[in-house]
This record gives C-alpha cells, sequence and structure tokens, in this order.
C-alpha cells in the first residue's frame, strides 16, 4: 500500500521534472480558446504525463515477469528476455523498419506490431524446442532460448549490414530502448494488459513458491506443475511482449529489481509480484526521467541508464543483503 | 464465481471502455490544422533546413533550430530544440511553433506525429538528391510566403552552376574515389547526392553502383577502381592532420593512380556533406580538387 503511494509520488515528482522549465499553474489553468497556446499545459499533459505513465506500466511489466522467469526456471540469471524474447522482438522492429511500412492499427506503428510478433513467436518457437526434449525440460528450455537468441540476433546484425544508414540509427535506439509519449488509447489497453498479468501471476504465486522448493514436493503437494509452468511462462512472455512493442528494448529492470526486491523483502512470491511491479514502475520512472534531462536538449535511450545506475546499485544490495538471501 | 473468470471479465471491460472512450474522443477532435499563411515562429530540425531558412531571409522568425546548425553562424544563437536524430519534443513545444520543418527520416516522421497529434502544424521535405533541394527550397518558399526568394535563390544555384560547368569540359570525366570513413573503409556509393556533385564537378565515382548507398569496400576495390583523385571530407579543425593521415594511409595503394600523382585531397566536410543552399561552394571545392588547373590561386 505504501509502495503504492510512493510510486505516486515519484510520478508526480518527475512530471516536475525536464528540460523545459513549466509552472504547474500554468499548465493546469488550461483557457479553452484555442488561439492561445499553453506550451505548459501541453507538455505537462500530452508529452510529460503520457511518457511517465508508459514508463509505469513497462517498468512494472519487466520486473513481475522477470519474477516469473527467475521461478520458473530455477535460474537467478533469468530475466524476461533470456528466452530469445529480445532477439525475436528486435528482428521484427528492424524488419518494419527496413520495409518501410507507414500503416498503423489503433495508433501502433508497424515497429511495435512487428516486435510483438516476432516476440511471441519467437517465445512460442523456444517452447515449443524445450517441450520436446522432455527429461530436462528447463534446461532444454534455456538452450533453446539461448541459440534462437543468438542466431536471431545474428540476422539482425546481417539486416542492419545491409541497411540504409538513417534506418539502422532508428533501430538502434529502438534496441536500446525508446521512451516516447504515446496517445491515450494505446496506455490504457497497455496499463490494462499489464495489470491483468501481473494479477494473474499473484493467483498462481503459491504454486510458485511451492514450485521453488523443487519439483518432487509440488508434485507430492498435489500441483499440477505442467499447468503452472505454462500459465506462468504465457503469462510472463506475453507481458514482456507488450512491454517491448511498447518501448522497445530497456535491459536490467527484469533482472535486478525482482532480485533487488527478493534481497530486501524475501522470496516469498505472493509478496514479491505486486512489490516488483510497484518498484520496477519506479525504478523505470526514474530512470527515464535521468534519460530526458542528462544530456538536454538531447535525450538518452533509457535502456543505457538502466545499465548505468542499475547496476551499481544492485551491487550494493547484493553485498549488504546477500546473508539473508534464498535465491 | 473463478477468480479467473473474474479477471477474464474485468480484464474485456476495461478493453470495451477503451473503445468507447477513444470512439469518443475521436470523434470530437477535427483534422490536422492547415499551413499558417505567415508563419511567424518556425522551428527547424536540420541544419540543412536551416540554412534554407536563413536564405530566403526567415532568420528572425526562425526561433529553434538543432544543435548541429552551426551555418550561418548566427542560427547557433537560436533555442536549441535537440540533435538532429534525436529531437526534443518538449523543447520545440516550449518554443512555441507555428510551423515545424523537418526532414522525412524515421526520427523525424515519427516527431511530426507526435506533434500533429498534439495540434502543431508540421512540414515535412525529403533533400535526398540534389532534384529535392530544388523542391524542397521551393516548398519551403510557398509555405512561408517567401516565393521570390526562394525562386530567386533556387535560379542564383543553377546560375552558378552552369557558368562552373563552362570552365572545363565536361566529357572528360575524371574518377572520384570519395572517402567517408577510412577504419573501416567506406565510400559514398552511387545512389548519394554526394556522387551528384562529383558529377555537377565534372567527375565520376569510381564505385560502380552498390547495394549500400555508402559500402564498406576492401583493399581489393581500391586497387581495381583505379581511381584519379582521392577526396575525404573532414572537420575544419582537424585538417591538418587528417591530411597527414590520409597520405600514410594510401601509401600503400601505390599502383592507384591517385596516390601515384599525389591527387588526396582533405577538404572541409561543411558544405559538402549536407544538402544545402551552398550546394555550389560544395561543388566548386570539388572542381578544385579535380581540376585544380582552373583555379590559379
Amino acid at each position: 500500500m505504501s509502495a503504492g503511494i510512493v510510486l505516486v509520488v515519484v510520478m508526480f515528482a518527475c512530471s516536475l521534472i525536464g528540460t523545459e522549465p513549466i509552472s504547474l499553474k500554468a499548465a493546469l489553468l488550461k483557457t479553452d480558446a484555442p488561439s492561445t497556446v499553453n506550451p505548459d499545459h501541453e507538455i505537462l499533459i500530452r508529452v510529460r504525463l503520457p511518457r511517465i505513465i508508459l514508463a509505469a506500466i513497462v517498468g512494472a511489466a519487466l520486473a513481475s515477469s522477470g519474477v516469473a522467469f527467475q521461478a520458473l526456471l530455477h535460474n537467478p540469471l533469468a530475466d524476461p528476455y533470456i528466452l530469445g524474447i529480445s532477439s525475436g522482438a528486435g528482428l521484427g522492429a528492424i524488419i518494419a523498419v527496413l520495409s518501410g511500412f507507414s500503416w498503423t492499427i489503433w495508433g501502433r506503428s508497424p515497429i511495435a506490431i512487428f516486435a510483438f510478433a516476432g516476440a511471441v513467436g519467437t517465445t512460442w518457437l523456444v517452447w515449443f524446442i524445450g517441450r520436446s526434449t522432455k527429461k530436462f525440460q528447463m534446461t532444454g528450455l534455456l538452450l533453446a532460448g539461448v541459440v534462437v537468441n543468438a542466431f536471431f540476433s545474428a540476422l539482425i546484425m546481417f539486416l542492419t549490414s545491409i541497411a540504409k544508414s538513417e534506418d539502422v540509427h532508428a533501430t538502434i535506439f529502438w534496441l536500446m530502448g525508446n521512451m516516447m509519449e504515446e496517445d491515450f488509447f494505446v496506455l490504457w489497453i497497455g496499463a490494462g494488459c499489464i495489470f491483468a498479468a501481473i494479477v494473474a501471476l499473484f493467483y498462481i504465486s503459491p504454486q510458485l513458491n511451492v514450485l521453488s522448493f523443487g519439483e518432487d514436493d509440488a508434485r507430492n503437494i498435489g500441483i499440477n506443475i505442467n499447468r503452472t509452468r505454462t500459465v506462468a511462462f504465457a503469462v510472463a512472455a506475453l507481458a514482456t511482449a507488450i512491454a517491448v512493442s511498447l518501448s522497445g528494448l530497456i535491459g536490467f529492470v527484469g533482472l535486478i529489481v525482482p532480485h533487488g526486491v527478493r534481497l530486501v523483502f524475501g522470496p516469498d512470491h505472493r509478496q514479491l509480484f505486486p512489490l516488483t511491479a510497484i518498484v520496477g514502475a519506479i525504478f523505470l520512472v526514474t530512470a527515464d526521467t535521468v534519460a530526458r534531462i542528462i544530456v538536454a536538449p538531447a535525450q538518452l535511450p533509457v535502456g543505457i541508464v538502466t545499465a548505468i545506475v542499475g547496476g551499481p546499485f544492485f551491487l550494493i544490495l547484493l553485498v549488504r543483503h546477500s546473508k539473508k538471501a534464498i535465491w | 464465481m473463478n477468480k479467473w473468470w473474474w479477471l477474464l471479465s474485468m480484464f474485456l471491460c476495461w478493453i470495451g471502455a477503451g473503445f468507447a472512450i477513444s470512439n469518443a474522443r475521436n470523434s470530437k477532435t477535427q483534422c490536422y490544422t492547415p499551413l499558417p499563411n505567415q508563419p511567424n515562429r518556425i522551428v527547424s530540425l536540420a541544419p540543412n533546413l536551416t540554412e534554407i531558412l536563413f536564405a530566403l531571409g526567415l532568420d528572425t522568425k526562425t526561433v529553434g533550430v538543432t544543435t548541429d546548425s552551426d551555418y550561418p553562424p548566427v542560427a547557433t544563437k537560436k533555442i536549441k530544440v535537440g540533435t538532429f536524430w534525436q529531437p526534443n519534443i518538449e523543447a520545440v513545444i516550449a518554443a512555441k511553433p507555428d510551423l515545424v520543418i523537418t526532414l522525412e527520416i524515421n526520427q523525424q516522421i515519427n516527431l511530426a506525429e507526435r506533434l500533429r497529434r498534439i495540434g502543431y502544424t508540421c512540414l515535412e521535405l525529403k533533400i535526398e538528391k540534389v532534384n529535392d533541394l530544388f523542391k524542397a527550397i521551393a516548398t519551403i518558399g510557398d509555405a512561408t510566403d517567401r516565393q521570390n526568394e526562394a525562386n530567386n535563390l533556387a535560379s542564383d544555384i543553377q546560375k552558378k552552376l552552369y557558368s562552373l560547368q563552362q570552365l572545363f569540359n565536361a566529357s572528360d570525366r575524371i574518377k572520384v574515389l570519395w572517402v567517408v570513413q577510412r577504419e573501416p573503409l567506406r565510400v559514398a556509393g552511387r545512389d548519394t547526392f554526394v556522387n551528384e556533385m562529383i558529377e555537377l564537378a565534372g567527375g565520376e565515382n569510381a564505385i560502380g553502383p552498390t547495394i549500400h548507398k555508402y559500402p564498406p569496400i576492401g583493399a581489393e576495390q581500391v586497387i581495381a577502381c583505379q581511381a584519379d583523385v582521392i577526396i575525404e571530407p573532414a572537420m575544419s579543425q582537424n585538417l591538418p592532420t587528417q591530411h597527414q593521415g590520409a597520405l600514410k594511409y594510401w601509401s600503400k595503394f601505390e599502383s592507384v593512380p591517385a596516390v601515384l600523382n599525389k591527387r588526396i585531397y582533405v577538404i572541409e566536410a561543411d558544405t559538402v556533406s549536407r544538402l544545402g543552399p551552398r550546394l555550389y561552394e560544395g561543388v566548386e571545392t570539388i572542381t578544385k580538387c579535380l581540376r585544380p588547373e582552373l583555379f590559379p590561386n
């Protein structure tokens, strides 16, 4: 509860920080006459606020799917991108850029739609290959993910090397995480999907708790392991795919936020899902605010900030709290 | 009711509400605002667009430029609205523009769409070839009510180019290798405006048609292309050092006529790397490299 209040306070504070100083009073006193321009209002309401809401949605999605993947794969190195979602989405995005399409569906550009399709397609492919290895399912899944990732990365490199330089530029920004303000409708739908995904993950968190003690224990208690895994996997993958299609590839959030929260608050998934979602949102909103202002008047891709700020911060947490950590 | 059904129905309600609200909003918002008759606050998002605006005498009406707009020098005093690749939408809005001029490249098309959604007027221009430049000058002239100035500017450039071409025999083509970057080696291909500038200067690209606009090439192609002249554009502050480096680098290709006859030039990148109203100055610089005998000074 208090974490939610912190999120709202952070979002409000960040909306007042930016390259252009704005006055809150001027922004809220909107005159309806179309001739009088009110840049304060437009910057705050039409540019900054949508972007901050987007950052919160994406941060929550990546962080909570990170928790799910770490629980599923029994691997502390797992993050939302480990099973090839990132390279699949990246490949989709670069194909969209190269093809030069210019239509939109529900306000989404071809890049977003191709990235989403690429992410979902890759996840399905990895899941399919991983399933067919049967006995060592999770190891098979991981290996399939790593190899598919490497293969698609090679395709991305190939396409960038034959592409026009301005197209390459556009793709590189996307690959490093490119936040921008989105239409109200996109934010509404995105928020709905991500919130539903977090609630779904919360529903199965007791089963994930048992699963983290080992498959045999879980089976003895009478938990349907395959169903739990399939649900967690599908929900986390979809949430990641949506996040990626909204803002490009933002690394690190899905790795360090779950670990940070786990180190500080303990490994209970019932508590972990809501908390990581909120902390992930706070983290990405803050990182994006830094990205907006640090090289003003230009902007940094937010993925750079998450890595630079997140890496050292996580190491400090690791040293301080590692005594009570259980992965 | 099962908690999963409850979640699903809430989710569907939320999505449905989203469609309903956005339909209601869409029917309210009107179409894009048309171009103003006489824009008074113009923001330019590319250095060559800034040069066109200043050449048309719109210097006082230009309120925002990108950080790389450094010509004419007074342009650097204008408000900065981000870089060419990463324009900052907040800074553009804060400049209170009534016309935003952008290039037709991915990032800028995207910015123009976002600005239109809020209600700003944007003009997108494609300037990739010499012909595009003249069209762009005319379009900006129309949009800013400077048709005469635009006509004069375009015809002035064309006249100067024409008189330059009278100085030499155009059928005698000199093969030029245009080096964009040395390590790894990258040169200008045929499908570029640099290629057009080389041809206007009475030269010919030593590299044949390629897939890339600026193809990376190997030592083999360098030797095979038998360039008569090698040109490297560089920033003005490091011209001497780059010239030293160029002589050293190219000395290993002794069989290339340009190296043999010591015809390796490092020129200022300013006028030859952006397609703007200083097109003639750029072509003249190239002509000086190709036919130094025409310019005794």
